[in-house]
């Protein structure tokens, strides 16, 4: 009897009820593309802001204070400790190991350019190897490449990236910073010499590829490809340092401790802080993975990550509650209207003995069926929109999460009630003689 | 005095329609009204009205337009509290009783007829009579449509209200009102919108409920329907004329 009751008397005022499923809807379209951002956007995000850079410094344990004078440094690099460059595979096998996006190893040394357009003495520069787009074998990935182009994305080159294959060739390709490439007048395609600053030995000659900017250091350098340096310095196999760029999440009350003694961490928070990508847990796997190592997030990178993604997570959720707080406000005056036009219905049923759980049940039902059918309708449009919106702003389709339907209907058919909690109070007070009477 | 679901009511409710009907008692109080009045504002739509009504008693009440008939069936239905003075039901004094007891005894004990008849616009009548039943207890089709069939609306009963006449709603109304076979009817004005044939009809079917013995409290204007009375109860200005 109340099924058919409901029915009926949902299908008596549909416009009305078209009108408070449709606000309903665009709140659910509204919720359903922020949540489908705001939860691929924690991804999609994390990925853009890796185009600044890395977030994660290995280096050997003992590392030697570096002699750094004029932006070179004079350190004799026998004295200081370095990293087995065998090792690095390693680094790429920890536990999040897909969230690490790349590496890179670095071995600076200072050095003497000779042979440049306006160089009438040999200036001193700064000598970086590095990998730019070097294969790196992984156990589960033999094929796997990395260096600078993954972890620096923003670096930009004028002219061409380096050949790093053409180690024992008689010109070996170089990047020169473009600082430096506007002081000593060097353009791609010219020969320099280098030899190292320290001691007077093996000179190479190599060849400018590509004019390197990158708004850091690296302006003011020689950047090569790794075997190169090791050659030169006869650090073979050794690296000074390694960049690594992982995908992290907003560090919290939690990783906080532990960055600052996981002793103190019980044997359970130790295991939800291992398996959670934190950038002190990372670089925590890190440290176990490769002997002698010391590795620390950059915290100004990998900290304002969290929190910049945090903030914008907050304001999804700020837009989400006012979409949803604007759609009850809505419901609740339709709803209001409904009760008003109907109080003389709500007083027959009261009359005739309704108890009043009987009758809000009814005004309640019909709520959740307006509610329910604008959540469905908003799911779809939201869905739609969340691809475009992605498209637009990220560049990618967003991947649609099944959990989003749950939510989004539980949203609405709540967003309904909460706007008809009012007027169904209004229906317990509504006095059934003075409305049948007709006062 | 009986207690609230008192099990001279449930008797008479439970067996009137199929068994023969029990003798009532007219010595025994069904309802018991002592200087009631009710003030609208500066309005006195009743004003210091004392009677007694017996079981299986069958009285109607008579005045003019704007006498206070409709106020006094409303606080007898327990729809409406009195200003002041006490209204016993069925020995309880109401003024005591919460909502919810008005409620159940409403749904238990009493059956309704309103003045402009009042039925749920997207029901057809007998999901109209059945919605009675279903406060009551539950819904039951055929006898919903042996209530309408009574009041000769039988081959009616798949209509919407808004399909109906006036008066074949009054006669879903008095259908409705009697469903749950209630020991205490409360009509007013029931034949108002009716012609000659079905106030006829009407009136047989308020003697067979008294000879059911159910208690009866009727609002008319009608003189004809006055003298089936056992007792007429006049107002005028809210006082007993
Ligand atoms: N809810 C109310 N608010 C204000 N005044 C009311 C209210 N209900 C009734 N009245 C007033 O009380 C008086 C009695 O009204 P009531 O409806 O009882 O008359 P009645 O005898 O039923 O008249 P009729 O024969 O026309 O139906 C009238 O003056 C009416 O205006
Ligand atoms: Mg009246």
């Amino acid at each position: 009897m109340l099924g058919r009751m409901l029915w009926r008397s949902v299908l008596e005022g549909r416009r009305r009820k078209s009108l408070a499923a449709i606000t309903v809807a665009l709140s659910a379209a509204l919720i359903t593309t922020l949540f489908s951002l705001s939860v691929d956007v924690g991804d999609k995000m994390a990925k853009e802001m890796k185009s600044y850079g890395s977030n994660i410094r290995v280096s050997p344990k003992a590392e030697a204070m570096p002699l750094v004078i004029d932006g070179v440094d004079y350190n004799p690099l026998k004295d200081q400790d370095t990293l087995e460059e065998a090792d690095l595979p390693k680094i790429k096998d920890i536990f999040w190991r897909n969230n690490i996006v790349g590496l890179s190893p670095r071995l600076a040394v200072a050095a003497r350019v000779e042979g440049a357009a306006d160089t009438s003495k040999p200036a001193e520069v700064n000598l970086v190897g590095t990998y730019f787009d070097h294969p790196l074998a992984l156990p589960d990935d033999p094929d796997y490449r990395t260096g600078v182009r993954a972890t620096n994305p923003f670096w930009r080159v004028d002219g061409a990236w380096p050949n790093e294959d053409m180690a024992g060739a008689p010109s070996e390709e170089v990047l020169v910073g473009a600082n430096l490439a506007s002081r000593l007048d060097v353009k791609t395609g010219d020969e320099l010499t280098l030899s190292l600053a320290a001691d007077s030995g093996a000179a190479e000659t190599v060849k400018v590829s590509g004019i390197l900017s990158t708004g850091d250091a690296e302006d003011d350098a020689v950047v090569a490809p790794l075997a190169l340096v090791q050659g030169m310095t006869g650090l073979e196999g050794q690296v000074q340092s390694v960049d690594v760029s992982a995908l992290t999440i907003p560090e919290n009350e939690l990783s906080n401790r532990a960055r600052r003694d996981t002793g103190q961490l019980t044997a359970e928070e130790y295991d939800v802080w291992y398996c959670t990508a934190y950038v002190s847990s990372i670089a925590h796997q890190i440290e176990e993975a490769v002997p002698n190592a010391a590795a620390r997030p950059i915290w100004q990178v990998a900290a304002s990550e969290g929190v910049v993604i945090g903030r914008i997570q907050v304001l999804l959720l700020t837009v989400s509650l006012a979409a949803i707080l604007a759609a009850a406000m809505a419901v609740s005056s339709l709803m209001n209207t409904t009760v008003l036009e109907r109080s003389r219905e709500i007083g027959l049923m009261k009359a005739l003995g309704a108890r009043r759980w009987e009758i809000q049940a009814l005004f309640l039902g019909e709520a959740a069926m307006v509610g329910l059918v604008g959540g469905v309708l908003g799911l779809i449009v939201g869905v739609g929109l969340a691809q475009v919106v992605g498209r637009s702003v990220f560049g990618t389709g967003i991947d649609f999460q099944w959990i989003t339907v749950p939510i989004v209907l539980v949203v609405s058919v709540a967003t309904v009630m909460l706007g008809s909690i009012l007027p169904a109070r209004s229906i317990s007070s509504l006095s059934p003689a003075e409305v049948l009477h007709g006062h | 005095m009986a207690p609230m679901d008192g099990t001279a009511f449930a008797a008479v409710s439970d067996d009137a329609a199929t068994t023969s009907a029990p003798i009532p008692n007219p010595s025994r109080e069904v309802i018991g009204c002592d200087a009631l009045s009710r003030h609208f504002g500066q309005v006195a739509a009743l004003d210091d009205v004392t009677f007694r009504v017996g079981e299986g008693e069958f009285l109607a009440i008579m005045g003019p337009s704007g006498s206070g008939k409709t106020t006094l069936l409303n606080i007898l239905s327990l729809l409406d509290a009195p200003t002041s003075g006490s209204y016993r039901l069925d020995g309880i004094e109401t003024a005591n009783l919460t909502e919810k007891d008005r409620v159940v005894i409403r749904r238990e004990k009493i059956g309704l007829v309103f003045q402009q008849f009042h039925l749920i616009p997207y029901l057809s009548a007998v999901e109209n009579v059945m919605l009675a039943q279903h406060y009551h207890s539950v819904a039951d089709r055929d006898e919903a449509l042996e209530a309408l069939e009574r009041v000769g609306l039988a081959e009616r009963a798949g209509h919407l209200p808004s399909q109906l006449s006036g008066g074949e709603q009054q006669r879903v109304c008095i259908a409705r009102a009697l469903i749950n076979a209630p020991a205490l009817i409360l009509a007013d004005e029931p034949t108002g919108n009716l012609d000659a044939d079905n106030e006829r009809r009407v009136m047989k079917l308020l003697e067979s409920l008294r000879a059911e013995g159910r208690t009866i409290v009727l609002v008319t204007h009608n003189p004809a329907l006055g003298r089936q009375a056992d007792r007429i109860l006049r107002l005028e200005h809210g006082r007993k004329a």
